[in-house]
């Protein structure tokens, strides 16, 4: 557990945020605020909106009503404030998302080449001390292709962190590989997750939010039904509908 | 074919290098063959060498004319949309002949004198017009291929919307797009022999004058084919060089 100081302070807040996909009511009026430093697991079943309230963080979707208030700017369509906060959030996607035609080394560099206006021998150094620390360094020169699903998704936590992000939106990192795999990719989020930066994390790996999430929160039909720590979450859930899904989800392994 | 796979660069090299000195030195074996060959060397070399021309210049600007119009076909704005729709519903819609006279035919009576473009850049134009209009379905379709997660990636990261479109979606959008351009371009060879109908001497051009002095279609029209053939090879090696260069990250 990466012990949040209570006095740290606020660096994302989220008010009645609401979202509508058509008739579909994904998010109703969710309001939560994340502290800086802090790691939280976000829980619960299929559009449960879980997903779409990660998304919303860094404007993948826009919100129809509400505030997003990120690092003290607000989200809304102005383009300067999504620029400014973008280059603070980072994410890692389900399906990893590398660019297929770059090499893992231009993965890395290219965002804080175009947008941090970084020299390509800076970026380039960076992007190897990245890859050292995920356990990539010798996989450099290779394309997303040649790389397994684990390797794959390290590669993406690197690149996202080539922009020395505040915060790091994880959305179901784990969920699209093998399973012997998923603990390759478990143990640099595990690593992160004591260095200080804020992370949010969509997740299914229950073993995960235990040990190394300071908070759990649980989503169901577009609420936060629960927001507590994994100890009260795991040991005593509040709601009936938590309590059915852990169950499940300890069914299943 | 496996050492072209294998040496993309030198393939592109020495397919280059091999249509030029085909085209600087067509005229020096032809001019040793029989009669009705060996006389008119020369104007089969010239005749290939304007047909290579026209193929590489209207092929150039078509690419341009395709990739802007592919990029007009997804824009948000509907009349731009409109417009770049309409291009390749007039241009695939009506023969190739049709559009070469047409621009030969119109361009004296709307533009200024000292406007008046050759035979020649006609046919430039109406060749250029056409293949950008097939090029323009074929890059719409590369760009329709590029995962929409990578653009999330791109714009997660913080690259604008251009610098998303030219680092991530352009490059993997050619590299889908380029066997249909390729053999956009192959056909492009053949067809820059419709430019004879307004009086440009491109190869087939040649060999109907050559014919028609010397009575003797059979050998001048195997040697107009040959020609043909060799070109169609040569740009045909180039593209799928290109392609094997530009393959990177999808091979394993």
């Amino acid at each position: 557990m990466s012990q949040v100081k209570p006095t740290a302070r606020t660096i994302i807040a989220a008010r009645d945020v609401d979202k509508h996909f058509g008739a579909f009511h994904a998010l109703k009026k969710v309001s939560a605020t994340f502290r800086e430093g802090e790691v939280t697991a976000i829980i619960g079943p299929s559009g449960s909106g879980k997903s779409t309230f990660l998304r919303t963080l860094n404007r993948l979707e826009a919100h129809d009503t509400g505030s997003i208030v990120i690092d003290g700017i607000e989200l809304n369509d102005d383009l300067k404030n999504l620029d400014a906060i973008r280059r603070e959030v980072g994410m890692v996607f389900q399906s990893f998302n590398l660019f297929s035609h770059l090499s893992i080394l231009k993965n890395i560099t290219l965002a804080p080449m175009r947008v941090r206006k970084m020299s390509a021998a800076d970026a380039e150094a960076k992007a190897l001390a990245l890859l050292d620390r995920v356990g990539l360094k010798a996989h450099a020169h290779k394309y997303p292709v040649q790389l397994s699903g684990g390797q794959q998704q390290r590669v993406a936590i690197a690149r996202a962190l080539a922009m020395d992000p505040k915060v790091l939106l994880f959305d179901e990192p784990t969920s699209a590989l093998d399973p012997e795999m998923v603990n390759e990719v478990l143990a640099v989020m595990r690593e992160l997750a004591h260095t200080g930066i804020t992370m949010l994390v969509v997740t299914h790996e229950m073993g995960f939010a235990r040990e190394v999430a300071d908070r759990v929160i649980f989503f169901d039909h577009g609420t936060i039904l629960e927001d507590s720590t994994p100890q009260d979450f795991f040991n005593n859930p509040a709601h009936e509908r938590a309590k059915s899904f852990l169950t499940q989800v300890r069914h299943g392994f | 074919m496996n050492w072209s796979k294998q040496n993309p660069g030198w393939t592109m090299f020495a397919a280059m290098l091999g249509l030029l000195a085909f085209l600087w030195g067509l005229a020096i074996p032809l001019s040793a063959a029989p009669d009705p060959i060996g006389p008119a060397a020369q104007q089969f070399a010239e005749g290939a060498r304007i047909t290579v021309w026209l193929t590489v210049v209207s092929g150039i600007i078509g690419i341009v004319l395709g990739v802007l119009a592919g990029i007009g076909r997804m824009s948000s704005i509907a009349p731009l949309r409109w417009l770049c729709a309409f291009y390749v519903w007039i241009f695939r819609g009506t023969p190739l002949l049709l559009q070469i006279l047409f621009v030969w035919l119109a361009a004296p009576q709307f533009l200024p004198d000292a406007l008046q473009p050759s035979d020649f850049a006609c046919a430039i134009i109406a060749l250029s017009l056409n293949i950008g209009a097939y090029n323009t379905e074929c890059v719409r379709a590369g760009i329709l291929a590029v995962p929409h997660g990578q653009i999330e990636a791109a714009r997660a990261l913080g690259l604008s919307p251009l610098q998303t479109f030219i680092d991530i979606m352009l490059p993997q959008s050619m590299r889908v797009a380029l066997p249909a351009l390729a053999n956009n371009l192959a056909s492009l060879v053949k067809d820059s022999s419709l430019a004879y109908a307004i009086s440009v001497v491109e190869l087939t051009m040649v060999g109907y004058r050559v014919q028609a002095e010397s009575y003797q279609p059979i050998p001048v029209f195997l040697t107009v084919a040959l020609i043909y053939l060799i070109l169609t090879t040569a740009f045909t090696t180039l593209t799928s060089a290109l392609e094997t260069q530009l393959d990177v990250g999808r091979k394993r």
